[in-house]
């Protein structure tokens, strides 16, 4: 167990008079990696948008803690969320069209300092504090071509999870990271995941529809559906539980 | 020589010099970042006229009256800014076109202080050398221009340059990085609108007295499409694209190729529709412009040197 990162109370979220989310309590990231499945609808995307503000919350607070400190960072902007060490990566495939995947995490490494209009000598500065941060990256995920575009779903898919990655975040909120990854690809992002959580202290949240994953790397599930948070547990008390069953893996596939 | 260095062509010159700042610094505002700015010649107009009207109203040197001209524009724009860049992107082509009118029609309806359409001035060149006066002058805004060109191709591989096109490509994620864009912009718009407005300030001698159309919708869009024609993400391509109109149609038809006086007015009219045509075929044929795709030869050079270090 770790200390928790994030609180959340009596948060709730409706579109259009239906309620997407209704969480009275919940807390989060006791665990180096902490799974949250659900059927479809259930609710997990928007919950993680409600966690980095990228939605607003109905009602409800959300607490983040950094050093031992609760934040209440349900009205700050998504962007200063961030630098306080909370990131997502997207379900939805996310790039920068101009910005080769180079281009894309020197973006991502470059602290605010560099990006005043003025510093436009800083180039040359900022490439040598940061080159060896990306070719790690760059060597471990081997792209076909890092001074070009992503150019497959799953090259922009990794490299929206490296720009998070290289940010050094405490906690790291991933909806669906694996989807649209080569089995390769997903080996090697597991091995990183565990030795990020292990050895750098990161916390990760993931969101997925491969429930081996879940099985296989979260050290806590929670079960969402319709909005709720139903059940959480270690992964092995979860996958055997009735509801879960019924209501999301169905007969046969657990 | 003397004759042309004092004459026309040197007016027409420096003209097109002032535009090719101006193409550039909606390069900077559009091509990079992505605000589209259609009230750019209002700015720079505001540049203009306040610069005049210290110089006339209130008797201040040429120098100080540039560098007050100025500020006031980029804290004009500041405020301008501060209301609509958070809009979407059509919301601010027409909050700054809605600026661009306000201006516009303050300048003609307070003739006490502009003098209207009767025309604001004189405003005299800052110093007098006889027959080089204009020439030396064209010169020293030829050199604030190239360095604005050296500003923009330095800008668009830096940091900032960099945060710019993360903008303009997907705002949302660049805010997710923990970038605060919105601050970013507002700051950078203000200083490039406060660049229009140095350029709008040293253009007021060129033209010695002011009126209201040197600032109007005409000018936004002949810009833009000089911009769009060059090539909007491309360095060079205000300076391309204002060549290609402003410079072909009014420097080199209206001066050098001798025209019956009695077709010159329809050479006026024609001049727009045939911006229009031009933009058209290029659209159809060239979609980003005559320069074309923008090709960020800068990483793979870096990538060269790389290797070489490790070899």
């Amino acid at each position: 167990m770790r200390e928790k990162k994030l609180h959340l109370k009596n948060v709730m979220k409706s579109f259009g008079g239906r309620k997407v989310v209704d969480i009275p309590e919940l807390t989060l990231g006791t665990h180096g990696i902490e799974g949250l499945i659900g059927p479809n609808g259930a609710g997990k995307t928007t919950l993680i948008n409600l966690i980095t503000h990228k939605l607003k919350m109905d009602c409800g607070q959300i607490l983040y803690y950094t050093n031992g400190d609760g934040i209440d960072i349900s009205k700050k902007p998504i962007d200063e969320i961030a630098r306080l060490g909370m990131v997502r990566t997207n379900q939805i495939i996310q790039d920068f069209q101009s910005l080769t995947i180079r281009d894309s995490l020197l973006l991502s490494l470059a602290t605010p300092m560099y990006e005043n209009f003025y510093n436009i000598f800083s180039e040359r500065k900022l490439r040598k504090t940061v080159e060896q941060e990306i070719e790690r990256y760059l060597d471990y995920f081997r792209f076909e071509n890092p001074d070009g575009h992503a150019l497959s779903a799953g090259e922009k898919k990794l490299l929206d999870i490296i720009r998070c990655l290289v940010l050094k975040p405490k906690v790291l909120l991933m909806d669906e990271p694996t989807c649209g990854l080569p089995q390769d690809q997903i080996e090697l992002f597991i091995a990183l995941m565990r030795k990020k959580t292990a050895e750098e202290g990161m916390t990760m949240l993931i969101v997925e529809h491969d429930l081996d994953l879940i099985w296989g790397v979260s050290e806590n599930v929670y079960f969402m559906a319709e909005g709720e948070i139903l059940i959480q547990g270690p992964p092995d008390e979860v996958r055997k539980n009735e509801t879960v069953v019924t209501k999301y893996m169905g007969e046969g596939s657990a | 020589m003397g004759q042309i260095l004092s004459g026309y062509y040197i007016y027409m010159l420096s003209i097109l010099v002032v535009y090719i700042a101006l193409a550039t610094i909606l390069h900077a505002q559009f091509g990079l970042t992505g605000i589209a700015n259609f009230g750019l010649s209002a700015i720079w107009g505001f540049g203009m006229y306040a610069c005049a009207l210290l110089i006339v109203k209130l008797n201040i040197p040429f120098v100080p009256a540039v560098i007050l001209a100025t500020i006031l524009t980029g804290v004009i724009s500041m405020g301008i800014s501060r209301i609509i860049l958070d809009l979407d992107s059509q919301s601010v082509l027409v909050g700054t076109l809605a600026f661009l009118a306000i201006i516009e029609t303050l300048v003609i309806s307070e003739k006490w202080l502009t003098n209207g359409v009767m025309g604001l001035g004189p405003v005299n060149y800052p110093f007098d050398i006889g027959t080089y006066t204009k020439f030396v002058y064209f010169l020293i805004i030829l050199i604030f221009t190239i360095v604005l060109l050296f500003y923009a191709r330095k800008l668009e591989s830096s940091p900032p340059g960099r945060l710019f096109l993360s903008i303009q490509d997907n705002e949302p994620l660049s805010q997710s990085l923990g970038k605060s864009t919105f601050r970013r912009k507002l700051v950078f718009f203000a200083f490039t609108s406060a660049l229009a407005g140095f350029f709008g300030a040293m253009a007021a001698p060129i033209y010695k007295y002011l009126f209201p159309k040197y600032m109007g919708p005409a000018i936004t869009f002949t810009l833009w499409i000089a911009l769009i024609l060059g090539a909007r993400k491309r360095i060079f391509g205000g300076l391309v694209g204002v060549v290609a109109t402003i410079g072909l149609f009014d420097v080199v038809l209206e001066t050098v190729v001798p025209i019956p006086s009695k077709y010159a007015g329809i050479l006026y009219n024609t001049k727009y529709f045939l911006y229009g045509l031009t933009l058209i075929l290029v659209l159809m044929f060239r979609p980003s412009g005559i320069l074309g795709e923008k090709a960020r030869s800068i990483n793979t050079a870096n990538t060269g040197k790389i290797q070489k270090m490790e070899g």
